[in-house]
């Protein structure tokens, strides 16, 4: 069975790479709006159907379209986080509350919406990078590497060092930051909290929808796909430290080193129960995540 | 204090007491049906609405079910099980104590069947799945409960008998189910199969719903088993296919169970689709006869391709079978709309009775043993993909094209 840990390994860090998409968006959007987007599945289930159709409809690759996704989805980010905003910055009962709520209707309106207009059947995204795989058998290692993962891990890395110099070299993410920290220095200093927020909010839009094309090739698509990736989002952000965008990725590799093995090694079938007990006992021992540093 | 203390006890007392349910005078059936219009198991839930569907119009289309020379039309009550069994038994209740539905048609799945089936039985309310095939259903023997579609340890080991019967022989098999009531019986009834028919069982393994199951996969493929066969649902299939195809590996046969005899399968992995085994009890080219409604299955398949843009598969034929099941029970008792609880004993024991060829083949319910009120008169097919078409390739008796085996390289479509 040990010949099979260098794969288990990669299956793990592949995995990862898919939840770090997921999730680190999502996290963002936390650390800055303090609001946890239950509709962040629905973002990446829009976002995967409107690949499947700019793939059926011109028969170009679906990552081509990837840009103009983002755009589209940016556009619609930008557009509904002053509805939220004003939720969350309501005077009565717990705003904080009032968002999650607002947000939980949001996913349950979009999937309805999506069940209407795109039907019910499961469909896929076929791309030239769902063909191929890269086998190791040649170098001494018993390990395949498929194409479409490996791009999928290379966009959550992208993504990642995007969202990391956009926060630590830019004005822009000196304003992020600082909202982040404290919404009313941050507006005594010229921040634009409103403008700051449909921005933070439009990127993670966009980046959910980009991150739905490439579920859509590495697996399936469906109107109800979101509720599942909503889970692993809100695992992976309360792993990594509620806000802390840095421990999302090792959040996420954590995670889908766990699932590989688990589901190599032990009984696959306790694979969630395996990876919640994790959870629960990395949050006795530290509440605020992996590395203590989350809000 | 005490007099508040023994009117907590009633209202608890209550809520254990069935309430009777009193009969309606209308001239018309009223039929509620409990499916996962929702949630996960929002396709195959679509897919048993649109059996029940097709079988309302069709009979409303002649007038109604004629009962001692009146016809009285059907009427569908629809209530949504959001694929959760507990919302299906809530929905059960719903639709038997403020509707007054006649009698029930039942769920897609299995789960949320075995959790409305205890629901009916307390309300004394007849009810058939067109859909749901756990056996565990069958063997609860749940009195007011009947099912179409024969259980999936009636009908799994024709696949594997078929499998078995591929020249050069398989040696080996791998085994992987979803951890939902009907997937994890559909892995356990290819296992007991598979050991009958003494092929070597390499893995066996029950994995959650709905999870990425590559790493498993890889594993799998490192023993290079000749027959993968999986049991899951139809967003489950397209993942299993894609990560096979992923980790390039390609077992001689792979067979999998529910749903990929739908054209949406087909269409959804393409080319990859080609040469997978399933195992099903109708196609729309079966050699049927009957003269309710549709006088074959091509007549059906026409009908539905006519209503869906789709010739229909398996599960929604039981659903329309299921109606039809119903609609001769009804005319052999003479049973009008808003019936008693007298009458709905009769239709129950009117069931037990009937022996109906339909355009689904022959509809005849078990009253005993393991298969208790599952439809035991259908034979199981084998089919295969191929040519983007469902080809029956087993048992021989019934075989349209010769099995393609073993399956084309995915890297060579």
């Amino acid at each position: 069975m040990m010949e099979l840990l260098p794969q288990a390994l990669t299956d793990g860090i592949l995995l990862g790479g898919i939840y770090i998409t997921i999730a680190i968006a999502f996290s963002l959007t936390y650390g800055v709006m303090h609001v946890i987007d239950f509709a962040v599945g629905e973002w990446i289930m829009f976002g995967a159907f409107t690949g499947y159709y700019l793939n059926k409809w011109t028969g170009l690759d679906p990552f081509l379209f990837l840009p103009v996704i983002f755009v589209l989805y940016f556009g619609v980010g930008y557009v509904i986080q002053p509805v939220i905003h004003r939720v969350l910055s309501g005077t009565k009962g717990n705003p904080f509350l009032m968002g999650l709520v607002f947000t939980f209707g949001l996913a349950i309106m979009f999937r309805g919406l999506a069940l209407t207009a795109f039907g019910f059947y499961s469909n896929s995204i076929p791309s030239a990078f769902s063909e191929g795989s890269f086998n190791l058998e040649p170098l001494g290692l018993t390990v395949t590497i498929p194409t479409v993962r490996l791009v999928g891990l290379g966009y959550a890395l992208a993504i990642t060092l995007i969202l990391h110099y956009l926060l630590k070299k830019t004005n822009f993410g000196l304003g992020v930051r600082a909202l982040a920290q404290h919404k009313d220095a941050a507006g005594l200093m010229g921040v634009n909290s409103k403008r700051t927020g449909s921005y933070v909010y439009g990127i993670y839009v966009g980046i959910s929808a980009m991150t739905g094309v490439l579920l859509g090739c590495i697996l399936s698509i469906g109107a109800q796909m979101g509720n599942e990736y909503t889970i692993f989002a809100f695992f992976v952000v309360v792993l990594a430290g509620m806000g802390y965008l840095a421990g999302v990725p090792w959040a996420a590799l954590l995670l889908g080193l766990v699932q590989s093995i688990f589901m190599i090694y032990f009984n696959p079938s306790h694979t969630l129960l395996a990876v919640f007990a994790i959870l629960y006992i990395i949050l006795l021992i530290s509440p605020r995540g992996l590395f203590g540093k989350g809000v | 204090m005490k007099f508040g203390f023994v009117r907590v006890l009633l209202l608890i007392a209550a809520l254990f007491v069935a309430i009777p349910v009193h009969a309606e005078q209308r001239n018309f059936f009223k039929i509620g049906v409990i499916t996962e219009l929702s949630g996960d198991l929002v396709t195959g839930g679509n897919i048993t609405k649109r059996g029940y569907d097709l079988w309302a119009q069709e009979v409303n289309a002649k007038g109604g079910i004629v009962i001692q020379g009146k016809k009285y039309p059907v009427k569908l009550v629809y209530a949504d099980a959001q694929s959760n069994p507990a919302a299906g038994a809530a929905a059960a209740e719903r639709l038997i104590t403020q509707e007054k539905v006649d009698f029930i048609l039942g769920p897609y799945s299995s789960g949320v069947t075995l959790a409305v089936a205890p629901v009916v039985d307390k309300y004394k309310i007849p009810m058939i799945t067109g859909s749901a095939e756990s056996p565990l259903i069958w063997k609860n023997k749940f009195k007011y409960t009947f099912g179409t579609i024969p259980p999936i340890n009636f009908t799994g080991a024709t696949s594997i008998k078929t499998l078995t019967e591929m020249k050069p022989a398989p040696k080996t098999i791998a085994i992987i189910g979803s951890n939902d009531a009907f997937s994890k019986a559909t892995a356990e009834s290819y296992k007991a199969a598979a050991e009958k028919a003494k092929l070597k069982i390499v893995k066996f393994s029950i994995v959650p719903s709905g999870q990425d199951m590559t790493p498993l996969l890889s594993a799998v493929r490192s023993m290079k088993p000749d027959i993968i066969a999986f049991g899951g649902h139809d967003e489950e299939h397209v993942k299993f296919v894609k990560a096979l195809k992923q980790i390039g590996y390609t077992p001689k046969a792979l067979l999998m169970h529910c749903g990929i005899t739908d054209k949406a399968f087909i269409d959804a992995v393409g080319k990859d689709g080609e040469q997978i085994f399933g195992t099903t009890c109708w196609t729309g080219t079966a050699k049927t006869k009957c003269n309710v409604l549709w006088p074959n299955a091509a007549a059906y398949a026409a009908a539905s391709q006519k209503a869906f843009n789709n010739p229909g598969d398996y599960t929604q034929g039981g659903c329309s079978a299921a109606g039809i099941a119903f609609q001769t029970a009804l005319q052999k008792i003479g049973a009008k709309p808003g019936m008693d609880e007298a009458t709905r004993t009769k239709l129950i024991q009117a069931l037990e009775q009937i022996d109906v060829q339909t355009f689904y083949g022959r509809v005849k319910f078990a009253t005993s043993g393991e298969f208790y009120h599952a439809n035991v008169g259908l034979d199981p097919l084998t089919i295969q993909i191929q040519g983007g078409q469902v080809k029956t390739v087993g048992p021989k008796a019934s075989v349209e094209a010769p099995a393609i085996y073993p399956m084309k390289e995915w890297k060579s479509r």
